[in-house]
């Protein structure tokens, strides 16, 4: 395991820890993402082995002295046998940050992966600068591939796109068996994906709602015991 | 812009009239209206052009690849990939297999006979760019698509003025042709590589629309 600054890796091992998963905290050691950065993390989980990587605070995208936007990518490879948990705290996309985020992810056979991601346009009473969020998942073909913008008033506001909600959240679940049928309620939804894997979608005015909605889409995962 | 006119076979396409059966599809705007998210032309327009820019953008792209004369089963399953929605997807699939029934007789070929044979029901925009061939007409022609069939179901379910709502169609063609011009950039761009612009409330909306189709009487089918 290497962090390199800003991003600090904290290996969990207090008497919380338990014995059938590590948990890694993703601690930001520095104020980042800022115009200009340009973030890499890869994971890699093993044969077997079970992971759970953690954020601890929000990922605030400010932006920077430095011209351009800034950039995180995220690259996770799983094993036969293994799994991740990727949860990190939400982005928020403050005025005038230029953000792309990627996470890519590659699994094996039988590999098990949950990632979450909770964009936020704004601070309170701001408007949200520039996001691109990307999520792409594949198991030898592609499962999942999904690309988010925010922060064109124009389409943030759309009935078709945001809606004028403030919050977005996925969490993609590729966890043993899919469910049989979609669930949906007015502003969240588990679908099936089309080629395994399944993912949860909500929309709301704050991120504690989206946490909610995305926790209530997740109970009706046959998986759901296991998180 | 280029001032090309489009070929014939693209406007057939693209044309209301078509027997591919889109008229029955309104594109989510249906349950938008249900919810009072669209109401009028002005919130007809918004949801239009975040259509347009989102789910209009994909369509576009995965027209003007699949006039290359790539890989059709690769564009297949990217187009899955990124249409989260199994509502979204059976749209997409019903709507192509209409183009299909009428390709087979008024386009034969054998590009279209293999795909059919890979894929009985192809997704919309891979089926129209295999019989248009130039990359910015099949994105136009689905990007097209992807305004129009909303807007004629908004004059039916909201009896909306049809002139008014010409008027809101008329005043984003520039965006349909920056869509479509967009997308024409893609005709050989590896699947993978395809751009992937998600729509959530889109996605959320086809959802609850099927789940309201199968408990109740809808005049569309998404």
């Amino acid at each position: 395991m290497r962090s390199a600054v800003p991003l600090k890796l904290v290996p969990h091992r207090g008497r919380l820890r338990r014995a059938d998963h590590a948990l890694v905290h993703l601690v930001s050691a520095t104020t980042a993402p800022l115009g200009g950065d340009d973030l890499a993390l890869t994971v890699r989980v093993g044969p077997g082995a079970h992971l759970v990587l953690r954020g601890v605070a929000a990922t605030v995208a400010l932006p920077g002295h430095r011209p351009g936007g800034s950039r995180a990518l995220v690259r996770v490879e799983v094993a036969e046998g293994g799994s991740l948990q990727y949860l990190p705290e939400p982005t928020v996309v403050t005025a005038r940050a230029r953000h792309e985020a990627v996470f890519e992810a590659e699994l094996a056979g039988d590999a098990r992966l949950r990632a979450r991601e909770v964009l936020v346009l704004g601070r309170v009473g701001e408007r949200p600068g520039h996001l691109v969020s990307t999520l792409s998942v594949r198991r030898g073909g592609p499962l999942l591939r999904q690309s988010v913008s925010v922060g064109a008033p124009e389409v943030d506001s759309s009935p078709a796109c945001l809606a004028g909600r403030r919050v977005l959240g996925a969490e993609v679940l590729c966890w043993g068996h899919d469910p049989a049928e979609p669930v949906s309620r007015p502003w969240w939804s588990l679908v099936p994906l089309a080629r395994g894997g399944s993912l949860a979608t909500a929309l709301a005015d704050d991120a504690v709602t989206v946490g909610h909605a995305l926790d209530q889409a997740r109970q009706h995962h046959p998986g759901s015991g296991e998180f | 812009m280029d001032a090309a006119p489009m070929d014939a076979t693209a406007l057939l396409l693209a044309d209301s009239r078509f027997p591919g059966g889109g008229h029955a599809h309104s594109g989510g705007l249906e349950e938008a209206a249900a919810r009072g998210l669209v109401t009028d032309e002005p919130s007809l327009a918004s949801f239009l052009l975040g259509r347009l820019r989102t789910a209009g953008a994909l369509a576009a792209a995965f027209a003007a690849a699949a006039t290359g004369g790539g890989d059709l089963g690769a564009l297949d399953a990217e187009f899955d990939a990124r249409t989260p929605s199994p509502a979204q997807r059976a749209a997409s699939r019903a709507q192509g297999g209409g183009v299909a029934r009428a390709a087979r007789r008024a386009w034969p070929s054998a590009r279209l006979d293999a795909l059919l044979a890979a894929q009985p029901r192809p997704h919309h925009p891979v089926i129209v760019g295999l019989l248009v061939r130039d990359p910015r007409d099949a994105a136009r022609v689905v990007a097209y698509l992807a305004v129009t069939g909303p807007a004629s179901a908004a004059v039916r379910l909201l009896g909306l003025d049809p002139l008014g709502v010409n008027a809101v169609l008329a005043r984003l063609a520039g965006e349909v042709d920056a869509v479509a011009a967009d997308a024409a950039r893609h005709a050989r761009t590896a699947p993978e590589d395809l751009p992937a612009p998600g729509s959530p409330a889109l996605d959320l909306l086809a959802e609850a629309h099927d789940r309201h189709h199968r408990e109740e009487v809808r005049l569309f089918a998404s």
